[in-house]
């Protein structure tokens, strides 16, 4: 059966079309409040002068050009340019172009890119108007519209089979994210009201994998708050913000993690889409998402709800019971909300896909640990937390785009390629959690600095092939991967999980530094820094400590962690910048 | 009204978390056994020949290395208590039976291991873990920790008797003290109670921070002293208030509450007597640790508690005991840099006021709260909003009845 069944999107929509007209003369009148109050002359002032920076730049390319010798302007066709702090401009959303990377390159570029056009249009076409009508209802679906410049920073300075590689990684993110756009458009009250679809809907916390879903094939869970919150604002650095406002407003402290604090805002500014038979509220990864709980229970309350919620020691097998037990207690849930049976044969078959592809994650950590690592960067790390971890096997389109990449690596890998071509020049790890808003942070590092960010501490979730004959065993080692899922295996059970393993991971890894990102409101991290500082120091290793506040970046901002990482490399690396112009520019309004 | 005979010698108990009493019992054997959450049932701790002792860190001053180890943006209680172990406060503990319940005290336990604060030979940390919600296997879950990560670690460490004729007795004595604390807090729900809030603050912590043994017979003097006490003709207080919401341990919160007129009628935080000094009923057909470990998790008003009935179990007992209790208003107070009760906070004050009609007073506080100015202005405010809105209400209802 194909992935996801076509017959989900061909349900019918209910749509209210009174309702949506009423919206429309809202929005038409909010548009013409607009066009009233701005002043044109300031556009068209505004227009000038953008059109003056044009001309500034396009001259100084022409110069730059003019200047270089023949051997340099053939290098710049063949493999592209080299000063990509160029490409920023102070105030804008987008870059000032898409980057040239030589001929070839830039065919296997603009190849990508009008394939991710078509799969995008393809998909939304799956079920148009609700989508499109989505965009008229929440603001957030906007800033989906980001989302080729989204791939482009994700894979700025690439070439060759490093290119190609980020490029199967982020069409499947993308092809992810279409689809549960178009679901959950399509499903919800306000815009498509498929009645039949939502009934077929189980929502999700977003920080709970699908894996339990892979049980029910018939049924669509979806992470409730994944695509108005979370993966949201790894797309567009600003879009949590109201979220977050609204929620200080009504009265949360203002030291909260952005994650669980954007969820509940999210539910104060009334940006969730409302549907589903049921809803799993889970517990996880920490004290604030255990609360934010409560705020969209009250915000939905005819949603019936159940707390998936795991021991934190997880460690401690004695504890096993309870898990199964909550597992069980979940699946019950689900089918007494929806009607469908838990499927045994649905479960084990995607688990094995699952496990396959967890050797194949295996494999690029293996490759990442040799003198010469090939996929890193932050396509590698987005899609290892949502089409595997995630997704959890259920997409089995996943593992063909596993298979594409791992051949091109193996190959890349005895070619003895370098990810970042002739910029390579230091190995680290990262440990903490990563600044959402600075998503494609590691491809800076490698940019400006050659600094090679071999893995994650998210990455290093859970390895243990998940049981897929004996149906108790099953179930313990659900409960196991969840206990052990993103953002929990090391904040939760013990500091061991976090700092001791770091200096395992380092040895492992064979590091020059640990970027260390300081999630300033993350309260298991926090409460650990002076242990990680202790310990490091006394085994000499080095730690670049990098604030941010995950998706708020009025707090740390984007050039603010630049300005933390270049003091680092300048004064304890006693590095020189592979790529000066990207030492300093603007980009608070960048996506 | 005349002093009461023992508040001096309780108020100097509470100056220090090695107290005279807890030397006392130690120098005849005995050993203390420190914890700080409510989810670690207390009676466990008082089995045999141990004794337990909620740790506090009274006249807490500058937290700069906790602060250190532990950032500026987590709670401040369980900074206070780490630095109180660095500095040595609690090298007089033989073990802290702690849960896995938020991730700032699990740390702070974590790091007195790590830095040993302590160098006793036995000494142990113990780390449980507990559910978030109250099902039947939950209960098994929390009986099962209970057995193996605390009653088997103090009988293998100190040697502890840990039957259950041993935990019954426990029990036995700590539902003597739960009776004699709850007949004294009674006493806050008559028009002109012969007992403060400040008062009953400070019996309540004692009755946490002493071994029960010791502290039980001066209780029950002071339970016999209160009866036949006189309260003043005139109640000295402007308006009654409930308070509700995480850890205080702070006598100057309570103080700064009654300087602003305010009388503290109803404890709802943890270390308050609410829920804390309920009797544990038992029976004679179920495994005891289970029992226990269900009467703690039914009575718990801990926010960890994620599941919707416990949710509504919340805001339900704060409104109970601010009408049994008589209260004008509720404070709803949380520490600083707390998840739990910073999410909890907003969300059920506002549910309060509007769904419950009860006036509601928000605020977030620091581990001492010495002698805030803000707070001060705040509670000030508060109790003339709400007097205003008694004198209206008894106008009305004279309107009513003329
Ligand atoms: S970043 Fe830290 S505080 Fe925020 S959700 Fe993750 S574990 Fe929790
Ligand atoms: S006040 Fe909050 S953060 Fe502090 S120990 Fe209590 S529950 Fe934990």
């Amino acid at each position: 059966m194909k992935y996801i069944d076509p017959k989900n999107f061909r349900l019918k929509d209910h749509i209210d079309w009174k309702a949506q007209a009423e919206n429309m003369k809202e929005i038409a009148g909010i548009v013409g409040e607009l066009v009233k109050e701005t002043d044109w002359k300031d556009v068209a002032a505004a227009a000038g002068k953008d059109a003056k920076g044009l001309k500034k730049r396009i001259t100084h390319e022409v110069n730059l050009l003019k200047n270089m010798s023949p051997e340099e302007v053939k290098d710049l066709v063949l493999n592209g340019e080299k000063q990509l702090g160029k490409l920023y401009a102070n105030g804008k959303m987008a870059t000032v172009r898409r980057e040239w990377r030589g001929i070839k390159d830039t065919g296997v570029d603009f190849y990508e890119w009008t394939r991710m056009w078509g799969m995008l249009l393809a998909t939304f076409s799956k079920d148009l108007v609700p989508a499109l009508m989505g965009a008229t209802h929440y603001r957030w679906m906007i800033s989906y519209f980001c989302c080729h410049s989204f791939m482009d920073k994700n894979t700025m300075g690439l070439r060759g089979r490093a290119l190609k590689m980020h490029h199967e990684l982020i069409y499947a993110i993308f092809r992810y994210v279409a689809e549960n756009l178009v679901l959950l458009m399509k499903a919800d009250e306000k815009v498509g009201n498929s009645t039949d679809l939502s009934k077929k809907i189980v929502l999700f916390d977003e920080m709970t994998m699908s894996q339990i879903m892979a049980g029910f094939p018939d049924l669509i869970g979806i992470p409730y708050q994944l695509m108005p919150v979370f993966l949201l604002s790894e797309i567009d650095q600003l879009a949590c913000m109201p979220y977050i406002d609204a929620i200080e407003s009504y009265g949360l402290p203002s030291d909260t993690c952005p994650v669980p604090s954007s969820e509940c805002g999210a539910v104060v500014v009334d940006a969730l889409p409302h549907m589903g038979a049921c809803f799993i509220s889970s517990s996880m990864p920490c004290d604030g998402s255990v609360m934010a709980s409560s705020y969209t229970s009250r915000r939905f309350k005819d949603l019936p709800t159940y707390h998936l919620a795991f021991p934190v020691r997880y460690e401690d097998e004695s504890i096993m019971d309870a898990a199964v037990k909550d597992i069980k207690g979940c699946i019950k849930f689900i089918e007494d909300n929806t009607g469908a049976k838990w499927n045994w044969d649905a479960y084990f078959a995607a688990m094995k896909r699952f496990n396959e592809e967890t050797k194949y994650e295996l494999q690029k950590w293996e490759i990442n640990q040799t003198p010469y690592p090939q996929l890193i960067g932050p396509c590698y790390e987005l899609f290892r937390k949502w089409n595997y971890e995630m997704d959890g096997g259920l997409d089995p389109r996943i593992i063909s785009t596993f298979k594409k990449v791992d051949k091109l690596m193996l190959k890349a890998y005895e070619n003895k390629d370098e990810a970042w071509r002739g910029k390579m020049k230091y190995r680290a790890i990262v440990w903490s959690i990563p600044a959402h808003y600075y998503a494609n942070f590691s491809n800076w590092a490698a940019n400006c600095w050659g600094v090679d960010i071999l893995v994650e501490m998210e990455s290093l979730n859970f390895t243990k092939p998940l049981e897929t004959e004996d149906k108790e065993e099953a179930l313990k080692d659900l409960s196991r991967l969840y206990e052990r899922m993103v953002m929990r295996r090391h904040t939760n059970g013990g500091y061991d999980h976090v700092v001791t393993e770091l200096w395992r991971q380092c040895e492992a890894w064979n590091v020059d530094f640990v970027l260390m990102y300081q999630h300033v409101s993350c309260k298991n991290m926090a409460t650990v820094q002076g242990l990680f500082e202790d310990q490091a120091r006394e085994r000499g290793i080095k730690l670049l400590w990098c604030s941010h506040d995950l998706m708020d970046p009025r707090t740390v901002s984007r050039k603010d962690m630049r300005s933390e990482f270049n003091e680092f490399m300048r004064t304890v690396m006693k590095a020189e910048p592979v790529d000066p112009s990207l030492l300093d520019f603007e980009d608070d309004t960048t996506w | 009204m005349q002093d009461l005979k023992h508040l001096i010698k309780f108020e100097n108990l509470l100056d220090d978390a090695a107290n005279d009493l807890v030397k006392e019992a130690q120098a005849e054997g005995q050993y203390a056994i420190g914890y700080t959450c409510y989810h670690m049932p207390e009676v466990l701790l008082n089995v045999d020949n141990c004794f337990s002792t909620r740790m506090r860190a009274p006249r807490t001053g500058s937290i700069d290395i906790s602060t250190y180890y532990m950032s500026n943006y987590t709670c401040e209680f369980a900074r206070a208590l780490l630095e109180r172990g660095i500095e040595g406060g609690y090298e007089y503990l033989d073990g802290v039976a702690g849960v896995d319940a938020c991730s700032a005290m699990n740390r702070c336990y974590e790091h007195l291991e790590v830095l040993e604060c302590n160098k006793k030979p036995h000494f142990f940390v113990t780390h449980t873990d507990v559910p978030y919600k109250v099902e039947d296997y939950n209960v098994d879950q929390v009986a099962t920790q209970m057995r193996l990560r605390l009653l088997d670690v103090m009988h293998e460490k100190l040697g502890i008797d840990v039957s259950d004729e041993a935990i019954r007795k426990a029990v036995e004595e700590h539902n003597e003290l739960c009776r004699v604390v709850t007949e004294i807090g009674n006493f806050r729900k008559l028009e002109n109670p012969p007992i403060t809030g400040y008062e009953f603050h400070v019996i309540s912590l004692v009755s946490y921070c002493c071994p029960t043994a010791k502290i039980l017979p001066l209780l029950k003097e002071t339970l016999e002293e209160i009866k036949t006490r006189k309260p003043d003709p005139k109640p000295w207080f402007r308006a009654r208030v409930a308070i509700v919401g995480s850890e205080v341990d702070d006598l100057d919160l309570t103080r700064l509450l009654e300087e602003a007129g305010a009388m503290v009628v109803a404890d709802r935080y943890c270390y308050g007597s609410f829920p804390g000094r309920e009797e544990i009923r038992l029976n004679d057909d179920e495994d005891i640790v289970k029992q226990i470990a269900r009467h703690y998790m039914m009575t718990s008003e801990c926010p960890r508690y994620m599941a919707e009935e416990k949710i509504k179990q919340r805001r339900d007992t704060a409104d109970r005991l601010a009408k049994e209790y008589g209260a004008d208003g509720i404070i709803f107070e949380q520490m600083k840099y707390c998840d739990f009760w910073a999410f909890e906070r907003p969300l059920a004050s506002h549910i309060l006021t509007e769904e419950y009609g009860w006036p509601t007073l928000s605020i977030d506080r620091s581990y001492n709260v010495h002698n805030s100015g803000q707070l001060r202005t705040r509670f000030q405010a508060f109790v003339e909003a709400l007097e205003i809105k008694r004198i209206r209400r008894n106008a009305q209802e004279q309107e009513v009845v003329g």
